[in-house]
């Protein structure tokens, strides 16, 4: 999702739905998930993208390798 | 996938099994982005792994060579692949606190002996999760697990002044570093400098178990909970005396002090070998 700076990006069937990425970010830019995957996750959700500071915590605390962040229109990574 | 795990893993076993909520994922990621940052492509590194979750769960993710070993061995196997392979390939070992401070101890301090030319990688998360829960050389002392019923009562590698840190280091090990795997850059800082080093180096994660030391010791299978928990024990105020709590950061770095094994043993059988021809 890209909404800011940053462009956010998370596969939806590789959560397991832990929920660091939530609990890591300083500008509230995740919420719990409403939708199950096929393996029976409700993925978190990124619902607030122009929020994004490129602080990468949620990215380093996902343990699944299912988010993303990168400068938005570049590709490159903060 | 996130770009590490198209570059980097086996897209078939990305997502892994490990629980929702395990660090483990976060302790590989933290490796995986120091090569990334020291410009490493998968034909550079041969991975090793151990037993356990950590072995279970690290095992043929590298898209590269790798390899699997027996408990607490991987570091035998990897002396020979020292010897064997040529001086600029890395190799990099995962291992559980099992495969490193229990079964495998002796094998690891010989390796640091030796100062053999490896990055060990410990996941530790504070004992044998894969099997059920069962309490291990790193479990704090006092924390109810599956055969603990009672809490813990033997000391562990980590409190009472002890260190397992200390023990490899006085066995010669030439770079430590011990970090959480919640950490961010500066856990892949050390992670880097670990690879780079040439000798023994090690880098302990604590880690956590959602399944088993969350849910048991900690009575909650609350992420949150737990993961507060874990923030706490690396309170950069708290010593190391008495309690499970210390410290992350580079821990020892002795440099190029100590000659590397592998690459001082090829240059005695280079000597050996001239005068041997000297005398023919």
């Amino acid at each position: 999702m890209t909404a800011g700076r940053y462009a956010l990006h998370l596969d939806f069937e590789a959560c397991k739905a832990c929920g660091y990425c939530l609990l890591v970010c300083p500008r509230k830019v995740y919420a719990p998930g409403t939708a199950f995957n096929k393996r029976g996750f409700r993925p978190f959700r990124v619902t607030a993208a122009e929020a994004c500071i490129g602080c990468l915590r949620c990215f380093h605390v996902c343990p699944d390798f299912c988010l993303e962040v990168a400068m938005a229109g570049e590709g490159t990574n903060p | 996938m996130d770009r590490l795990a198209k570059r980097y893993l086996r897209s078939r076993k990305i997502p892994g099994t490990t629980c929702s909520g395990c660090g483990l994922g976060q302790v590989h990621k933290k490796v995986l982005l120091a090569i990334e940052q020291l410009g490493l492509g998968t034909k550079d590194i041969v991975w090793g792994t151990g037993i356990g979750c950590a072995g279970r769960q690290i095992f043929n993710t590298w898209k590269g060579d790798n390899f699997a070993g027996t408990h607490g061995r991987v570091y035998a196997l990897a002396t020979g692949l020292r010897l064997a392979l040529p001086e600029e390939r890395k190799i990099i070992l995962t291992a559980g606190d099992g495969d490193a401070f229990g079964i495998g101890l002796l094998h690891l301090l010989h390796c640091a002996r030796r100062n053999l030319d490896v990055t060990v990688v410990v996941a530790d998360n504070f004992g044998c999760q894969s099997t059920g829960g069962q309490y291990g050389c790193t479990t704090p002392r006092g924390y109810v697990t599956d055969s603990s019923p009672y809490g813990v009562r033997e000391p562990g590698w980590l409190e009472n002044g002890l260190d397992i840190l200390d023990m490899l280091r006085d066995a010669g090990a030439t770079f430590l570093a011990r970090h959480s795997s919640f950490e961010g850059q500066s856990a892949v800082d050390s992670c880097a400098q670990a690879i780079r080093h040439k000798g023994f180096s090690l880098v302990h994660f604590i880690y956590p178990c959602v399944t088993h030391f969350g849910a048991v010791s900690l009575q909650s299978g609350d992420k949150a909970r737990i993961f507060r928990w874990f923030e706490g024990l690396f309170r950069p105020e708290a010593g190391n005396s008495g309690d499970p709590r210390f410290r992350s950061g580079v821990y020892h770095d002795a440099g190029s002090s100590r000659p590397e094994f592998a690459s001082s043993l090829k240059e005695w059988t280079r000597t050996v070998r001239r005068e041997a021809a000297g005398r023919d």
